[in-house]
């Protein structure tokens, strides 16, 4: 018995790597099955209504693509405006976009009726819906990022030893990169403020009903694409000897994160400090449920106070951001803010429910808790995220600031002398 | 260098590109004529909160005309306060909106007008993302969270199933009986005046509180009832223009 144990236990020491591909892998199941329970027997089986039909999905499918934005931003950054040095950023940023545009699509299949129809917007086109518009942004979007992160996939040892031909031409497509990096600056422009437009066009529902919409859906969405970006390269660093990072980069990126920081929260002050004086029906209500009603937490606690000023301080202070420790915290906070963000937008539109007969005051409310079946799924969405991260950082190399493009070296160049005019 | 000037010169390309492609865009739906009334005839409802008791008969003639599932009403009647101790009523269906907001929203134009007005619903094109539902100020627009199979409660007393029925995961609402309608129109009937062409909710109302009509008829009784009350309509703020028109409840009309 003893004996047998001894031979049966080395093989059940797990290492940290496969602990975590458990985990995942659980939860992966997990929601594999809850998403067969949605597609087979329907929406009812969750918790939304005719009043809240956005719901957590939503809030998933909005937040994965504002925190893909690192992907457009930093490759603007690098190929656009020159600044080549973060070239190696980019290229986790692009992965990281990678995931986050395959799981917003995951969590639309979950949350749209017909998911068999999804094909539809790309063929009957309504060029004055703001959610048409987003949806082919995303899809041609998405397209950019394949070829974005070619060059990245074609480093796969398995593909390079088999189809030698074929990772050679997807790595060297590399001269592309600056006219990929246009069509992603613009089509992300597009549908990052368009997700806002898309609540802000809304008249029937006064607190969306406003054009700063559009530029706060933008703003955070840039904020926390780099912040993810920046964070993720940093915990795959601490965890894994094949995450390498250059942490000079890291640290003047986060620099930019909190200045946007200071720019956003500037933005977001005003939008909520001027909307609370327009005393509009249906407004007040909404900032009510921000200010001091049930989602007062998020927006108070989540949102301001450790999703926006916390690392806004932690980041501009020198110290803090020059600590690892610290410079980590506050990237995870900004994540987590946006995320706030996208969760109490939804909600404090859709809580209020706006009255149509006329004379009538009273504004009644609905409410809406996650479902255990939305819960799973949506967590199933993230695991998957987890995972293609994961297996990125560990045969793709998607975090190693080590490797640099060839035309992106730092060219000694030689300063020609100058003349007189 | 000459890549430096090659990427400006695309750069460029493309805003100028783009710039031609939306304007062109821009200009074109300007004039294609988004607008749902083009039609000769316009029609329209009129609901007269003086005759209605709520007793609830239109929305249960709707439910067994339309096929509807329980859970779902088409053709709410909700309370909507007192005059002089008497209860006001206020039936809902589809305002059928002239701006609806449900139709400029929806990515795939499962939503469209129709030439006469009304705002109709392409059951095979929705998608289920619901956007519409969020957009509508009335509430007309109901999701079908569940697969409708059991036999209809509203069947066959309150009437027999004219459309198809909905499948699970599209959004639905009131059409304005567009079925009725047409068949009317077809054997050369006159909506709002012969039973058969007029929506189920009018025909089967007891105190004839509810009248349906061409709105830019003026001898229609739509266009006479509204030219001769004072008529309102739900929400006229959003700028929805709707097509469903009330008589506000005159306590001295109403009875009991």
């Amino acid at each position: 018995m003893i004996r047998n144990l001894k031979r049966i236990l080395p093989a059940l020491r797990f290492s940290l790597w496969t602990a975590w591909l458990l985990i995942l892998s659980v939860l992966l199941l997990a929601a594999l099955a809850a998403g067969y329970l949605v597609f087979t027997r329907g929406l009812w089986i969750t918790n939304l209504t005719d009043l809240v039909p956005w719901g957590l999905w939503i809030t998933i499918d909005l937040s994965s693509i504002a925190l893909s934005a690192g992907a457009f931003t930093l490759c603007a950054a690098v190929y656009l405006i020159g600044l080549k040095r973060y070239q190696p950023v980019a290229r986790t940023a692009t992965f990281v976009g990678l995931i986050g545009y395959t799981m917003a699509m995951l969590s639309l299949l979950l949350d749209i009726g017909r998911p068999d129809r999804f094909w539809h917007a790309l063929v009957y086109w309504n060029d004055h819906s703001l959610l048409w518009e987003v949806t082919m942004c995303v899809m041609l979007y998405l397209t950019v990022l394949v070829f974005e992160s070619m060059p990245i996939f074609a480093s796969l040892g398995w593909l390079k030893k088999r189809f030698p031909g074929v990772t050679a031409k997807m790595g060297g497509r590399h001269q592309y990169a600056p006219y990929l990096a246009i069509a992603g600056l613009a089509l992300s422009m597009l549908h990052q403020s368009s997700l806002g437009g898309v609540y802000g066009v809304l008249k029937a529902r006064p607190i969306w009903f406003k054009p700063e919409m559009t530029v706060l859906f933008m703003l955070s969405a840039i904020i926390g694409g780099i912040s993810l970006t920046l964070f993720a390269s940093m915990v795959a660093s601490r965890l894994t000897p094949r995450a390498k990072v250059n942490d000079f980069l890291l640290e003047r990126l986060s620099h930019v994160v909190a200045w946007a920081l200071v720019g956003y929260l500037y933005f977001r002050f005003w939008d909520v400090f001027a909307q609370h004086y327009t005393f509009d029906p249906g407004r007040t209500e909404g900032l009510e449920l921000l200010t001091g009603g049930p989602l007062s937490f998020n927006f108070w606690i989540l949102e301001m106070l450790l999703g926006a000023l916390a690392p806004m301080v932690l980041l501009l202070t020198r110290v803090t951001r020059q600590n690892r420790f610290w410079r980590m915290v506050a990237l995870a906070l900004v994540v987590v803010g946006v995320v706030a963000y996208r969760w109490d937008t939804n909600l404090s539109g859709l809580l209020v429910v706006m009255p149509y007969i006329p004379g009538q005051q009273a504004v009644a409310y609905a409410s809406y808790t996650p479902s255990l079946i939305e819960a799973i799924t949506g967590l199933g969405v993230i695991a998957y995220g987890l995972l293609a991260f994961s297996l990125g950082v560990r045969y793709l190399s998607v975090v190693d600031h080590r490797l640099v493009a060839e035309e992106h070296r730092v060219a000694r160049e030689t300063v020609p002398e100058t003349v007189p005019a | 260098m000459t890549k430096r000037i090659g990427r400006r010169d695309f750069l460029k390309l493309a805003a100028v590109g783009a710039t031609a492609a939306t304007a062109a865009r821009a200009l074109r739906s300007a004039e294609a004529s988004e607008n749902s009334s083009t039609g000769s005839r316009q029609w329209a409802m009129v609901i007269d909160q003086s005759k209605c008791v709520g007793c609830g008969y239109c929305t249960l003639a709707c439910q067994a005309h339309n096929d509807i599932n329980p859970e779902i009403q088409w053709n709410r009647v909700t309370t909507a306060g007192e005059v002089a101790g008497k209860t006001v009523f206020l039936p809902r269906p589809c305002m059928n909106c002239a701006k609806a907001p449900c139709v400029d929203v929806c990515p795939v134009k499962a939503s469209y007008y129709r030439a006469d007005g009304i705002v109709m619903m392409d059951y095979d094109r929705c998608i289920g993302c619901r956007y519409c539902e969020v957009a509508c100020p009335y509430q007309a627009r109901s999701f079908n969270w569940k697969s409708f199979d059991a036999p209809n409660p509203a069947v066959p007393e309150w009437g027999q199933p004219e459309v198809a029925r909905r499948p699970r995961g599209v959004v639905e609402k009131c059409a304005f009986c567009y079925q009725r309608v047409d068949r009317g129109l077809a054997l050369g009937l006159e909506p709002g005046v012969d039973a058969d062409a007029t929506p189920a909710c009018c025909v089967v109302c007891p105190t004839g509180a509810r009248t349906f009509g061409d709105l830019n008829d003026p001898d229609s009784q739509v266009g006479k009832l509204v030219k001769n009350n004072v008529a309102y309509r739900l929400r006229e703020d959003l700028g929805t223009a709707p097509r469903v028109y009330y008589i506000a409840a005159d306590p001295q009309k109403m009875e009991g």
